[in-house]
């Protein structure tokens, strides 16, 4: 029963179906070969209620969130308070690459979006400084990925809503962790240019009174941050409420930029509805192919057997890390996320791991993914944008920043409270 | 982008316009949404009181605004797809893959779309209302939901009558134009040119 579900599984995927019809598909087939009753009925019900749940209204506000504030206007103006700010440290101005991607991963929920951003205003500065050009192309890339950990995430609400796990609970939970991981990488230009000075290019001097004249540019972004994250922990606002909010807040900055028309707005919604409307067939379809999988005792009989292996729950750990890693090399991260965590996470939350906890693990790891050839989105963004070059630049820069990752992984998994602490100072 | 081939193609093309114009009625939908759930937060938390209705109404603007999303993404080929092996393989065999996707596609929405009308014809026929303070009939979103489901399966139908025809002449193109996966490098390079825009329109803003 396993073997077959997991070789048309790989069947249909591997032939390059669309992820949704590949999971539908395979729900219609395993129905009539398994189940005794016909499960297939109830895809019109379960479809309904799943497109009708409140918390998955978040996913198209927060996609519109990044879409309008991309097109607000405040992009180069806080890249260049970054560096105002930033760039005295051994490696200048790319650590206004990873500040800056910081910010913006404060606003959206997107990883793509702010590497293709903060890159574009970037990328001229390399030759213009003389950095080294691989390590300057992987903090564009690497920093991007912090879009998916700093709240709001959408990746998160997906997560919350697979798990069952409370979105506000995982959105402190990645605060820390995410501005860790930002310190980290950080640290990892630092530590390259200490030991290859000419790496980080010539200094870049600036002086107290233009930082403290630039900290207005950084007043947008943090706004946002602010009333989308501030709304929730303030108890005003559910996750999807704080949407709404942002989104009313990102288009009156917008107007404030006079940035705001028919043209941008048309815009911002083809995107939103484009990307949403995919990412619910995925989910909807998932949702079908989970409740086939229960059903007929597949779910169960997965779960039994892996748990049968008798891994220790460290073992366990590695081999969750090993199998998001090799996957991550092939699959885009969000089917990816929405196909194995039904199964993953029921197993490790079975082996005493927090549903939280793992929770950012598993987005750690989507990050990861991200920036890992061949299939790493951030890694082609950032190689589009520069037009010219080899690809491998790219890669070999983004090198550090996974190993970065991975040494995050670690202190998550030796001081589990990185990542719960925020939520259980604030339960 | 243009695409000379699907646009001289009248049905397409128009499906390709009505599509459009449902994704800019979704839009406007998700926009009232906001609105009306910024509202209830405000009122709640500054004036004491709230429409009790903003979760309800925005989750099936939800709803109708993504299925009625779904014909313009697929026209767009916007539809995750898995390339590991579809890159390896030879133009024609990966043409043949692109028709298989629509068909898979097809047979999916197919099931979805007829048992989601079985969803609205027992709301309607068994006068089902939301259990709410509004006591919305849940046909009228529910209703307003399939059509988006069927709007799909007509686009799919349609593209999958031309991908047919040029799957039988062999006109390879055709299909990729159609129906091709997008790769990785073709999705990086839109966001890629996107971002230039963006930033290119502060630029000139900031100069004038």
């Amino acid at each position: 029963m396993i073997a077959t579900t997991l070789i048309l599984l790989l069947v249909l995927i591997g032939l390059s179906l669309p992820v949704a019809a590949a999971l539908g598909v395979l729900g219609l087939t395993l129905d009539p070969l398994f189940s005794m009753l016909p499960l297939s009925r109830a895809i019109g019900e379960l479809s309904w209620s799943s497109n009708n749940e409140f918390l998955l209204v978040s996913i198209p506000l927060f996609v519109m969130l990044g879409e309008v504030l991309l097109r607000a206007g405040f992009a180069e103006r806080m890249y260049g308070a970054m560096s105002l700010w930033l760039s005295w440290l051994p490696g200048g101005l790319m650590h206004a690459n990873i500040g800056a991607s910081t910010l913006f991963a404060a606003t959206s929920g997107s990883s793509v979006a702010t590497a293709a951003t903060v890159g574009t205003v970037a990328l001229p500065q390399i030759k213009r400084y003389g950095y080294n050009e691989p390590l300057f192309l992987g903090s564009l890339a690497a920093g991007g990925t912090l879009g998916i950990l700093i709240p709001p995430s959408i990746n998160l609400v997906i997560y919350g809503v697979l798990t069952n796990s409370s979105v506000p609970k995982l959105y402190l939970a990645g605060i820390l962790p995410g501005f860790a991981m930002a310190a980290l990488f950080i640290l990892t230009v630092i530590i390259a240019c200490l030991i290859k000075p000419a790496w980080g290019g010539q200094k870049i001097h600036a002086s107290w009174g233009a930082r403290m004249h630039s900290l207005v540019h950084l007043a947008p972004p943090l706004a946002i941050f602010l009333l989308v994250v501030g709304s929730i922990y303030a108890g005003i606002a559910t996750p999807t409420e704080a949407a709404a909010l942002g989104v009313l807040g990102a288009l009156l900055l917008a107007a404030w930029f006079r940035r705001l028309s028919w043209n941008m707005l048309r815009e911002s919604i083809e995107g939103t509805m484009r990307s949403t409307a995919m990412i619910m067939l995925i989910v909807i379809a998932a949702n079908f192919l989970n409740f086939v999988m229960s059903a007929t005792g597949i779910t169960s009989a997965l779960t039994n057997s892996i748990s049968g292996l008798g891994l220790s729950p460290g073992w366990m750990l590695l081999v969750v890390v090993i199998f998001y890693l090799v996957l991550g090399c092939f699959m885009e991260t969000l089917s990816m996320m929405i196909t194995t965590i039904p199964i993953v996470a029921p197993i490790m939350i079975g082996l005493g791991y927090d549903p939280i906890w793992l929770g950012i693990v598993i987005i750690i790891l989507v990050e990861a993914a991200l920036i890992t050839p061949p299939v790493g989105l951030n890694l082609f963004v950032v190689q589009s944008l520069r037009k010219a070059g080899s690809m491998n630049d790219v890669i070999i820069g983004a090198l550090p920043f996974v190993a970065a990752m991975f040494f995050m992984l670690l202190l998550l998994a030796l001081m589990p409270d990185l990542a719960l602490w925020l939520p259980r100072i604030f339960a | 982008m243009t695409n000379s081939f699907l646009y001289s193609d009248t049905p397409l093309r128009w499906a390709n316009a009505l599509s459009r114009l449902a994704v800019w009625a979704g839009g406007a939908l998700t926009i009232a949404s906001v609105l009306l759930i910024s509202f209830d937060v405000l009122a709640r938390k500054f004036l004491g009181f709230n429409t009790g209705a903003a979760d309800e109404l925005s989750s099936y603007a939800f709803a109708i605004s993504t299925s009625w999303a779904l014909a313009f993404a697929t026209l767009q080929r916007a539809n995750i797809r898995v390339d590991v092996l579809y890159q390896l393989l030879p133009v024609r065999l990966s043409a043949l893959l692109d028709w298989l996707s629509l068909v898979s596609l097809g047979v999916f929405m197919g099931f979805l779309t007829w048992y989601a009308s079985d969803v609205v014809i027992s709301s309607w026929t068994q006068h089902s209302a939301s259990n709410t303070t509004l006591g919305t009939p849940l046909w009228i979103p529910q209703g307003l939901w399939c059509l988006g489901l069927l709007w799909m399966c007509v686009v799919l139908a349609l593209m999958l009558v031309r991908a047919s025809t040029a799957l039988v002449t062999g006109n390879t193109s055709a299909i990729k134009e159609l129906c091709g996966m997008r790769s990785a490098q073709e999705e990086a390079d839109e966001e890629a040119a996107a971002g230039e825009r963006l930033v290119q329109a502060e630029r000139n803003e900031e100069a004038r």
